[in-house]
Parts: C-alpha cells; structure tokens; sequence
C-alpha cells in the first residue's frame, strides 16, 4: 500500500478529478439541458485553474458502457486560443467529449444487438477506479504533489449490478484518504454516492435548483480541503446504507450473509457463490425475522 | 538609522498601499485581477468565488453563518486582507449593520475570465521567425545563472564574473539595508542582508522587485505600471518569444533591468528582437502563495555538525560561508563545519558598531532561517528524511544563538533624589500609565523608566514642581 502523502504543496492546492454522468437515457429526460449543463461545468472547472496555477484538473467521462479521461489540465500545453473564439480547456474537453459519447454510443448498439438492453445507469464504478488509478499514480509520482478530491456530477440511478465494485472502490479511496464529493442532479438520492461520502469524508449535496448549479458548485465543492475545516459545508441528513445482493443484484433490506466471506444473498443458497461456503438448511419455515440473518457454514 | 525589515511575500502589501484610485485602476486588467485572486489566502479566494455572480450586498452576519467556530480568526484575516486590497467595499448602514459587496470592476473581469478563458495581451511570436530558440533546460540555466550572479554582484561587487548592466545607482538601491559601508572599509553584510541570502530564491527574487519598483518614481515611472506589467509578464508562457514592438518604451527599459536579473531573455533577430520569459518570470505570481522552492537540494548535514553541499556555485560557497567553517572546496563539493564561533561570526555579522551602541537585538528569526535554509536545500537523498537536518544540530544551533540572548538592553533614563514620597509613588504610577516603568526602588527612590517616555516624565515632573 502506498504511504499517506509526507510532503505537500501549499494548503489549497488541489488536483480534482470529475465524474461527468453522460448517460443519454439520464440527460433525454433531465429537466436541465446537457448543454446548459456543461455551460455551469465549464465555468466551474475554469474557476478551479484560475484560484491557483498549479490547481490540476482531470475530468472523466462516465458513459452508459464505458468511461473515459476526457481532459488533464497537466497535459494541455497551450493556454491560448485556439480555433477564434474558445479557449483550451472548452475547445479541447468538448472534442473529446464528442468523441466520447459517439463511441460510448456504438458500444451500446453491439450491445443490444447480442442482448436486450439490461440497463439505464452509468458506468460510476469503471470511472471511480479510473479516478483512483490516476490518483495512484499521481501520489507515486515524488513526493510533491496536489491534494487529490474526487468529485461525481451524477444524474442517472444507481445500478445496483455495480454494487460490489463501486464498494471496493469506495474503500481503497478511504484507505488513500481521497475524499469523494458527490453533486447529485438526478430525481431521487443516490445510495451509492450518499455512502461513498459518507465513508470517505466528502460532501454530498442535491442542488435543489439546477439552474444555479453552478453557484452550488462553487460554494460547496469548489472548496478546496484545507478550508474545509473552517467552513461549514453541507451535512447528510440521512444515509441510505441498503447493499444489493450477489447473486440477483437487487436492493435488498434484508438477506442471508456467508460467515466466511461476508456475501451477502437475497435467498438462501447451498454453497456460497465467492467463497465456496457449503451452509446448512434453512431454517425458512419457521423464519423469523432474527433467523433469516443467521446462518451457518459447515466445512 | 534606516530601518529595513525582510519580510517574504509582501509584494501584496505594497499593491494595497497604492492610493485607492490607482488600485481600482488596477482592476481594469483581467491578469491583475487573477495574480490578486491567487495570492490571496485561501479562504478569501473561496468568499471571491462564492459571490462572484451575487449582485447585491452580502451582510456580515450572514458571512460568519458560512465559517465553523474554530475558523474565525481565518475568516477575519481573509476579510480583511479582502478590504485591504479593495475587492470588497464595506459598507455600515443606520441599523449598524456591516455589509459587504464586491469590486464591480474585479467582479466583471473575473467572470470574463470564467466564462472566455484567459486572453493574452501579446501572441507568441511564429517560430519561422524566431529561428534558434533556447530549449527550457537552456533558459533555465540562463535564468539561474543571471540571477547567481546579480546576486554576487550585490553582495561583493569584486566578486562577479562579468558586470551586468544595472547601473551602479540602481545597485545602490538594492544594496541599501543590506549592505552596510563605513568609510574606507569594505562593505559588510547587515543581518538584513545576511538573512535575504538564506531566503529562497522567490523570496530574495520578490524583495528585490519590491525595492525596485519602490524606487521607480525616482525614475520618473509609475509604480502602478510597473506592477501591472510585472503581474501581466507573469502569465506568458515560459520559453515562447514575444515581439519586442508590442512593448511601450517604459516597459521596455524595464525589461532591459528584468533581462539582468535573469527574468526574461533577449534575443535579435534579422529585421526584429523578441523577448523570452523565463521560469523566473512566469514563477512570480506562483511565488505570492507557495514560498515552497521546488528546485534541487544539494547539502548533506551530518550529526557530527559536518556539512556537505554538493555544488559547482561560488553563490553557494559564499552562503555557507556566513555561518559555517568551509574546511575544502572542490571543483563540485563544499565540505565545512558548523562551529560554535562561526555560528557567532553569523549572529554578529550583521551588527556595526553604532548600531550595537543603541541596542543590541539579535533578529529572533535568525536561527530558524539558517535551519529553514538548510532544509529547504536538502541534497534529494536526505529530504526523505524527517528530521532533515539532525536534531542535535538544530537543537546546538538554537542553545548557541540563545547564550547570546541572555542580555537585553533597553534604552533607559534613571531618576532618583525625589523631594519626597508622594512624588516619588506619583512619578511612579505616571511610568506605569505608559507602559515604561522597567525598575523601581522605592526605599531609596530610585527608578528607571524606557528612554522613550522620558518626553512625558519631564513634563510631569515639571507640572509636580508647581
């Protein structure tokens, strides 16, 4: 494991990593346009570079099957003008980003045409591990570097099929001690972000009004993590702790957990599908609601 | 006696000290407005941002909402660092309510900025012009050595290689609080001066702008210019050339000096010159908020007080020189010793003879800024390690510095053969009253009070005798 960062640079210098939810099934049915949408992002993300010049940037595009770094603020050379009108950071992250939701497209169509379309939600755990990857290589990079954040600006639900990854993810990011921020725009709170906040002591907010997302940015996630400790920042009231089960992928309130590895299953099964656990009959006859969560291996 | 005080980063007290007009004027350039943006401390850029699109006045109270408990004292030094520099106007109404809103002009240029991106006051030149441009290692050792040797010129005129182009006048004016001549001696370093040469480079490279554009209308050039162009340079890309023309004929006097003190580099080309800014440059506004140097380390010190530093600058020798006993010098090696008396030698370098006739005051910061020095040039293989430099080093420097602290003096008068009690205990009450009462004894009446209130206890003894 790598060790906790030993030296860095000034208090506020951050390297921030955005998630941008690019889902189309999410944004054909957002009240906010993608457009507009961008417009407040954009803006946030020029607000971030100029606080301090050696704030970094990475945005990562999270599409329906795939996900992508989209920009790296280290990367672009050129501050000026490019193409007459707009600079850098738009012309060159709306490229890709156009090039990006093509492609994320055309996987979607080879998709369907070997099997239904199974489901609308993003690919968060691809681009969270992408997120801590880079991360990762930043904090090996020498012993200088940014605070690192991460910050998920997600519409679409959660995808409970993602359970287990997006947990793992959760908690290496907790052992690295990278906050994760979660801006969720979409219609109900998200499971999955509350608790990845939650875990990694970032903030999780529900802007109440899209149109001033933007204003919600700047205030509550442009804050950089050595302010926090004097600023008060939005709390969770509540936190949706509900895990999905292994074996069908659904939400679950209630289930069977393995002994030995801590799966956890909506039904009782014989043999534990990760660890390979043989368990005992069950006891569902009689099953009351204490039973249900006992269970007991024999090997 | 000149007083001359070396403090790191306060480039930006300077630019709140111009008259309120100048600095609203300030404002009307976008880069001026990003370079204050940055410099700011880092809980004040968030309140800058927070209500960047907000219109209307924000009250005080509704602030202080926004900050936990443990962070007021944060929060008042970023309001007022915020009022000092006048991006925000405070305002008290009849209800005694404080409110405050932000510089329009400040506010406009920065959401240009957010929304546009940064414009450039000059395009970089087309490289088939610009033929033969130095690669960044190139310019960096340029930078580096035009600034070594600026710095050896100032503080030993013998010692430099090759005269730059500052004239000696304005080399006065650097050398002034930092160098100290009495008549027909060579000059010595002040312990103002000693401690700029343990600074960092962007610090010693900040005090010297500073000294250069306080003294600019002498020259007959605006400081507000100055700064504005300084700020401005500060934002082109290192490395790229930029057309000589585009410059007005004071801004391009100032790169001539800028040009010596390795910020920026000239070349001549066929037909036009071009100017290339170099890391120096382009550091300058990074500089305001990170005093961090980023640069390669190159001395080694041991717990047997032994000090290494493996360097090829004669810059360097001399540093370690004002408080070490340099034992060889190889073509790449310093190899010296920390000594009790030359660490005395250090202590006392800077104090003449008459100062030490009015106060003998040792600078408290002098033992951390040899510390500070020696860590911040850690040779790579021991900055991993914590401590840096040896404990029982730190520790020895800082007993030695202390033994010579034992004493303080004071300027003082003495009073005594008081006519009676009563004016005896009042004299003394009235010392008291001023904060100046450093000794009493009140059997033989006797007292000694500081020697800067004596002013006040002649007038009221005066006013007791009648």
């Amino acid at each position: 494991m790598p060790s906790a960062p030993t030296k860095l640079y000034a208090d506020d210098v951050s390297l921030l990593v955005v998630l941008l939810d690019t889902n189309p099934f999410f944004w054909s049915t957002s009240s906010l346009p993608f457009s507009k949408f961008l417009s407040h992002v954009l803006s946030f993300l020029n607000s971030i570079l100029l606080l301090n010049q050696i704030n970094q940037i990475v945005v990562i595009a999270t599409g329906c099957n795939s996900c992508d770094y989209i920009y790296d603020s280290s990367l672009s050379t050129n501050p000026g003008i490019e193409n007459g009108k707009l600079p850098a950071l738009c012309s060159e992250l709306l490229k890709k980003l156009e090039d990006f939701v093509t492609r994320d497209e055309q996987l979607n169509k080879q998709q369907s045409q070997s099997l239904p379309p199974t489901t609308t939600s993003s690919l968060l755990s691809g681009s969270l591990s992408m997120a801590l990857c880079y991360i990762q290589r930043v904090f090996r990079s020498g012993p200088l570097h940014p605070h690192p954040r991460i910050l998920c600006v997600q519409g679409s639900s959660d995808g409970p099929e993602q359970y287990v990854a997006i947990m793992n993810s959760i908690f290496s990011a907790q052992r690295s001690m990278v906050p994760i921020d979660s801006c969720y725009i979409g219609s109900n709170n998200s499971a999955f972000l509350q608790q990845a906040s939650y875990i990694t002591g970032g903030v999780y907010q529900k802007p109440q009004q899209l149109d001033g997302l933007f204003q919600y940015l700047s205030t509550v996630f442009a804050t950089d993590l050595h302010s926090r400790t004097f600023l008060q920042l939005p709390k969770s009231v509540g936190v949706d702790f509900r895990a999905s089960c292994f074996c069908h992928k659904k939400t679950i309130d209630m289930g069977y957990i393995c002994s030995v590895c801590l799966s956890i299953f909506c039904k009782h099964h014989k043999k534990c599908s990760t660890c390979g656990s043989v368990f005992g009959q069950a006891q569902t006859d009689v099953a009351s609601a204490s039973n249900l969560k006992r269970k007991t291996p024999e090997s | 006696m000149p007083e001359v005080k070396i403090i790191a980063k306060n480039f930006m007290d300077m630019v709140a000290s111009l008259p309120a007009m100048k600095l609203d004027k300030l404002y009307d350039n976008a880069f001026i407005c990003e370079a204050i943006l940055r410099s700011l401390p880092p809980l004040a850029k968030k309140y800058v941002l927070q209500m960047l699109y907000i219109d209307s006045p924000i009250t005080a109270k509704s602030m202080e909402v926004w900050v936990l408990p443990d962070g007021s004292s944060k929060h008042r030094v970023a309001i007022d660092r915020l009022i000092q520099l006048r991006v925000f106007t405070e305002t008290v109404d009849r209800r005694k309510e404080t409110t405050y809103k932000i510089n329009p002009t400040f506010q406009t240029n920065l959401q240009k900025l957010l929304t546009h991106g940064e414009v450039l006051p000059r395009e970089p030149m087309p490289s088939n012009i610009t033929v033969r441009l130095p690669s960044v290692e190139e310019l960096d050792v340029y930078a580096i050595g035009q600034w070594e040797c600026f710095l050896l010129q100032l503080i030993s005129s013998a010692q430099a290689e090759r005269p730059s182009n500052i004239s000696s006048s304005m080399m006065k004016v650097f050398q002034r609080g930092l160098l100290s001549q009495r008549d027909k001696e060579a000059p010595r370093l002040t312990d103002s001066g000693f401690q700029f040469l343990l600074m960092d480079t962007n610090a010693q490279l900040w005090y010297i702008i500073r000294e250069y554009i306080s003294n600019s209308e002498e020259r007959g050039v605006d400081p507000a210019d100055l700064i504005s162009f300084l700020l401005e340079l500060s934002f082109h890309v290192t490395g790229e050339a930029y057309n000589s023309n585009t410059l007005t004929e004071v801004q391009r006097n100032t790169v001539k000096d800028l040009t010596d003190l390795g910020l920026v580099k000239l070349q001549q080309g066929r037909k036009e010159s071009w100017f290339i800014p170099t890391k120096l440059a382009t550091n300058l506004s990074v500089s305001l908020t990170d005093s961090s140097s980023r640069k390669q380390g190159f001395v080694v010190v041991e717990t047997n007080f032994r000090l290494y530093a493996y360097s090829t600058s004669k810059l360097h020798c001399e540093i370690l020189r004002l408080f070490s006993r340099v034992e060889y010098q190889l073509p790449n090696l310093i190899v010296g010793a920390i000594t009790k008396e030359s660490l005395y030698n250090a202590f006392e370098n800077g104090i003449t003879a008459d100062q030490a006739n009015i106060l003998l005051q040792l600078t408290p910061e002098l033992y951390s800024q040899i510390i500070s020095f020696l860590q911040q040039n850690a040779h790579p293989r021991v900055a991993e390690r914590i401590p840096t430099v040896p404990e029982n080093v730190t520790d020895q420097i800082r007993l030695w510095e202390s033994d010579l602290n034992r004493v303080e003096m004071n300027p003082a008068h003495y009073y005594d053969e008081f006519p009676s009690r009563e004016i005896f205990e009042a004299a003394c009450d009235h010392a008291r009253e001023w904060n100046g009462l450093l000794w009493e004894d009140s059997k033989r009446m006797r007292l000694v009070v500081k020697a800067e209130i004596h002013i006040h206890m002649r007038d009221h003894l005066r006013g007791q005798k009648q």
